[in-house]
């Protein structure tokens, strides 16, 4: 079965994608964290973070509608703690909402402190699908070996993401399969009985496949460390990126917090 | 007369169970031979592929390119008996093709280069130069068992082992594995109930059924045996078969 990839568009050749992954894990991380300290309801200094990532998307040509697709992917979250802010927080009424005896209202300082919690995580997750989606999954990992990541996490890691589509082939088969004699249709206690028994299924076969993996790494000898190649060496390009990113990322913390000091 | 490549001797088994899986196996394999094992679900083959690897401990002996196996020796044993399972997603694990094949060599300890000689060696033996930054979820079934193969070859066993190796595979696919796998000159078993890649592949058939040896022969002399192939749930290869029924009636 085909499955959109997360790093589907990373096999694209742009300056973005040919940058050493292991410089851009570092920009990256550089980027939400200077986003992260800026102060609260400040929304200048957020300006440039914004600017520097359209940069970087542009030059990386990533499609607009993918971008925000996955931004739609991970936002309910987000979105879900930042609706209940313009109710909670004390300030400034600018809506009054009678239900009954009581009264809803709506702040100011509630939403502009909503707003800018939203910006924070439109940045960040910016940041992050764009680095997915500018270097391959195999090139990440390499990228955090080499900056030190303990082995552990990166194993993981890369087994999760290689393993990720063999399990949700297996679920869409076994859902397909059940969706064939069941017709999506039927008492809900049923559908629910064996929705939760295709669940129960996958988690056996995952176990049962995990003991068969283990089993063909020790055939070939695997003794608990695992030796993979280290590829790839920073270039002048890449240094100056890094560099260039996390001195604004600095800029960004350092003129924020000095304008209010 | 040389010593074999891989000596079975009255191997057991019993699953926890307590069913026999394994009644007292025994047969040898002489350097380059290419020795199919037959035989129906539930034989006893795969459990035998397991035992040979030290995976399951079985009564008996077993003996490897002059290496008992124990548990202390199972190590060493896997270093010569390359075991290709049948499901490649299970064997290719890392995320690049060319890293799956240097699993094997850079976890014996080998230099790089010698590591990176080997993955190309490997890749060109199955016809997949080429393929080194590929990952293996975007392969094809037939590339994938390719793939497999050379994480395998790249370690040079002194016996491939292979499980079902013809399974999910399309013509297509299944004529490729033929072909590289007929000419090889290294000792080979090929563990399946696909009697026509037998007839194919290998001059040597072993038949299991419950969990024992029923026949040991030629595979034209065993395979075309009907009575002996069919009471043990297998049939006739249509290669060998003379006037086989087919389904366009005369």
């Amino acid at each position: 079965m085909h499955h959109m990839m997360l790093d589907h568009f990373a096999n694209r050749s742009t300056p973005a994608h040919r940058l050493d992954p292991a410089a851009k894990t570092v920009a990256i991380l550089a980027v939400v964290l200077a986003t992260v300290l800026v102060g609260r309801d400040r929304f200048l200094p957020l300006v440039p973070v914004a600017a520097a990532l359209a940069a970087y998307h542009a030059v990386s040509r990533t499609p607009v509608r993918y971008a925000l697709r996955r931004l739609a992917v991970v936002s309910p979250l987000a979105v879900a703690v930042v609706v209940l802010f313009p109710f909670l927080e004390p300030g400034r009424v600018v809506i009054r909402w009678p239900v009954g005896g009581a009264e809803i209202v709506v702040t100011e300082e509630g939403l502009v402190r909503a707003g800018h919690l939203l910006a924070k995580f439109v940045l960040c997750s910016w940041a992050a699908l764009l680095l997915l989606a500018t270097t391959r999954f195999q090139d990440l990992m390499q990228g955090l070996a080499r900056l030190r990541v303990p082995r552990v996490l990166v194993t993981q890691l890369a087994f999760l993401y290689r393993y990720l589509w063999v399990v949700m082939d297996e679920g869409m088969h076994m859902r397909m399969a059940r969706a064939a004699r069941d017709g999506g249709l039927g008492p809900w206690r049923l559908r629910f009985r064996s929705r939760a028994g295709v669940v129960g299924v996958l988690f056996l076969r995952s176990w049962d496949r995990a003991e068969r993996i283990y089993r063909a790494m020790t055939a070939r000898g695997f003794d608990g460390t695992l030796h993979a190649p280290r590829r790839g060496r920073m270039r002048v390009a890449d240094w100056l990126f890094v560099t260039c990113t996390v001195a604004l990322a600095a800029a960004v913390v350092v003129g924020d917090h000095l304008a209010h000091a | 007369m040389p010593e074999p490549v891989l000596e079975l001797a009255d191997v057991r088994y019993r699953y926890p169970t307590g069913a026999e899986a394994l009644r007292g196996v025994t047969f040898a394999v002489q350097p380059g031979e290419h020795v199919a094992l037959a035989g129906p679900n539930g034989a006893g083959k795969s459990t035998l592929v397991l035992a040979m690897a030290g995976f399951v401990s079985a009564a008996g002996t077993i003996r490897v390119a002059g290496h008992t196996l124990t548990p202390g020796s199972a190590r060493d044993v896997r270093r010569h008996l390359g075991l290709v399972f049948q499901d490649a997603d299970d064997q290719l694990f890392m995320p690049r093709v060319a890293d799956d094949v240097a699993f094997g060599p850079a976890t014996m300890g080998l230099e790089p280069e010698e590591v990176r000689a080997r993955v190309g060696e490997a890749l060109a033996a199955v016809g997949l130069e080429g393929y080194e930054d590929r990952e293996p979820y975007h392969l094809s079934v037939g590339e994938k068992r390719r793939a497999a193969l050379a994480t395998v070859l790249a370690m040079r066993p002194q016996i491939l082992v292979l499980d079902e190796p013809s399974a999910d595979l399309d013509p297509r696919g299944r004529r490729m594995l033929i072909d590289l796998l007929r000419p090889m000159t290294s000792t080979l078993m090929v563990i399946t109930h696909d009697l026509d890649l037998v007839v194919e592949t290998c001059r040597r058939v072993v038949v299991l059924d419950a969990g024992a040896v029923v026949a040991d022969g030629p595979v034209r002399e065993v395979l075309s045996d009907r009575a002996l192939v069919e009471a043990h749930g297998l049939e006739v290869p249509l290669r060998l078969a003379q006037g086989a029924p087919d389904m366009q009636g005369t």
